[in-house]
């Protein structure tokens, strides 16, 4: 089990660094897919097979093939590209991940805040407590939330539609 | 004593076999562990490339028969040893990698996509108790790391730097996408009636338990075949729906744009030769069987097929015909009928093959739901003929909405 865990997250951050670091933005995304597909490993060794079934749904097989999509459908930024862009962006980062880790992380681990035990032991997040949960107390957002993703579709298909129709001719 | 109860579950004893080699070696819990992973990859691996061979003998034997030709016929008898020598030809051909591909992704690429391929193979169970990993989420997970096998065909579009490859990579994008939304929303309709996603209990729903537990020998045939999904509208419509999607899904005739030769030479497997194109084409086979062998489990009743109790036996629910044989029949039927439709139908054309999914099958995907829901708290006899009458009344309509916008008839004039 460790030994999985190691290798997973091991895994997951150096596909997460390589998404950033690399110059080759297509590289760079398919660093991320990898990023994401090791996180979804990490799910199945928390036992959420649904979460990670989703994850990769949703990560893998719609936001990543859609950003593959907008980078194939954008001109002179697929290949690699020789621009360098000279910011000291990784020192302002590493600054920023030290002072959480010594301002946030280290002073909860060690004032032993997080129990050692799992909260609930006779937890088990099963498709069918998440679906009940859904169509008991969480009702009325899952409605609101599919009417807003309803008329985010329909405003994208407007946006994207064009209103001048060409007229068909017969083709010679 | 073990010999005993080997016999008396025939469709069970590679199972029991196991369990009691698993008591032989109960000494070393470590042993065991390594000895139900392995036989429950390991025959994966070995099985289905073995039915790849069997395939493109098949695939190969029948267009030729449907073109009238008569196919391989040097190799072997009748051809059998074909793919043999296809595959030494494969082995010892030279690869050519272009100088300006990307190397890497295009190495990674057929490599990738045979992972997914034979991942999604564990969740169907091929017999009773014969599941490589029986999750409570099966359906979903296949879908989920089907999804995956996108990503491999769009790197090696990408990766060969060839205007025609990037085109069959963005086509096969597109298709695999739209093709997914009809795919999984006629899965919906099995998971509701059944009220699990878990592929064991699909099967089950689809068995009249007190039939084959019975003591009658043509109710135990009957209670294995009649309340199969496909037998009720929704199921035979969801069938339907799911087939012809997930032959766009594995980009098979009349849906293989993104490898259509006459247009893009060979789409993304342009610039693959040798061995890594045999890869993709095993990928690709595999996933057939993959999505094939869902079919089966969703709508056909998986492994359940006329089949009677051994009459010496004790356990009522044992079986005399072994279930995986049923079920790699079926999905041997469903993998012939592909060939059939691949020797008969020409390739759609792209705005078609988008429009066909968006503006029909996905509507008619969700009303199918809506019928299921309806034949669900019906009783059966009114749910039955009523679900039927409107399904086909949606069907009508929906191909009459839809012929209004085909526009105005087009002319061809040859030179």
């Amino acid at each position: 089990m460790n030994i999985a865990f190691y290798l997973l997250s091991a895994l997951a951050v150096t596909g997460a660094l390589l998404a950033i670091r690399l110059r080759n933005l297509v590289h760079a995304t398919l660093c991320l897919m990898f990023f994401f597909i090791s996180l979804a490993g990490m799910y199945v060794l928390l036992m959420a097979e649904f979460i990670a079934a989703v994850q990769i749904l949703v990560y893998v097989g719609a936001v990543g093939i859609l950003i593959l999509f907008a980078i194939m459908l954008t001109h002179h930024i697929t290949g690699a590209t020789r621009e360098r862009i000279s910011s000291r962006g990784w020192l302002w980062g590493l600054g920023a991940a030290l002072a959480v880790l010594f301002t946030v992380l280290l002073p909860v681990l060690l004032l032993s805040v997080l129990p050692a035990a799992p909260a609930t032991p006779d937890f088990s997040p099963s498709v069918r407590n998440i679906g009940l949960s859904l169509m008991d107390p969480y009702t009325i957002t899952l409605q609101v939330m599919g009417l807003l993703l309803t008329a985010a579709l329909i405003g994208a298909v407007a946006v994207a539609s064009t209103s001048v129709r060409p007229q068909d001719k017969p083709r010679t | 004593m073990i010999l005993n109860t080997l016999l008396d579950n025939p469709d069970q004893i590679l199972v029991n076999l196991f369990h009691q080699g698993a008591a032989l070696l109960q000494a070393c819990p470590a042993l065991v562990i390594a000895l139900g992973i392995l036989l429950s990859t390991v025959p994966l691996v070995a099985i289905f490339p073995a039915c790849f061979a069997i395939t493109t003998w098949l695939e190969r034997k029948g267009l030729a028969r449907i073109q009238n030709r008569i196919g391989p016929n040097r190799a072997g008898w009748f051809g059998l040893l074909q793919p043999m020598a296809d595959g030494i030809k494969m082995l010892l051909k030279e690869d050519i990698v272009p100088q300006t591909s990307d190397r890497l992704a295009h190495f990674l690429a057929p490599v990738l996509l045979l992972i997914p391929a034979f991942t999604v193979l564990s969740v169907l169970p091929f017999s009773r108790n014969m599941i490589p990993a029986a999750a409570d989420t099966g359906v979903i997970l296949f879908f989920a790391l089907g999804s995956i096998s996108t990503l491999p065909v769009f790197m090696a579009g990408w990766s060969s730097h060839n205007k025609y490859s990037l085109l069959g990579g963005m086509r096969a994008i597109a298709q695999m996408v739209s093709y997914e939304i009809p795919l999984v929303l006629s899965t919906v309709t099995v998971v509701m009636l059944t009220g699990s996603l878990n592929t064991v209990k699909i099967v089950e729903f689809q068995q009249v338990t007190h039939w084959i537990e019975g003591s009658n020998p043509a109710l135990q045939i009957l209670g294995q075949v009649l309340k199969w999904n496909v037998f009720t509208p929704w199921g035979f419509t969801g069938f339907l729906i799911f087939f012809i999607s997930s032959l766009a899904e594995i980009n098979r005739c009349p849906f293989d744009l993104p490898e259509a030769d006459s247009e893009i030479v060979a789409g993304h497997l342009t610039e693959y030769s040798g061995f890594k194109y045999a890869l993709f084409f095993m990928g690709e086979y595999v996933s057939a069987f993959a999505i094939s062998g869902l079919a089966v489990t969703l709508f056909l009743g998986g492994w359940s097929g006329p089949n009677i109790r051994p009459w010496w036996s004790e356990d009522p629910r044992a079986l005399l015909i072994p279930g995986f044989v049923w079920f790699f029949l079926k999905m041997f039927a469903l993998i012939l009928i592909m060939i059939w439709i691949r020797g008969t139908l020409p390739r759609l054309r792209v705005d078609h093959l988008m429009a066909f999914a968006w503006k029909f099958l996905m509507p008619l995907a969700l009303i199918n739901i809506f019928i299921a829901g309806a034949y669900y708290y019906l009783p059966h006899w009114i749910g039955w003929p009523a679900g039927l009458i409107v399904i086909y009344a949606c069907y009508e309509g929906l191909g009459r909405i839809n012929r209004r916008h085909l526009g105005p008839k087009r002319i061809y004039r040859y030179a």
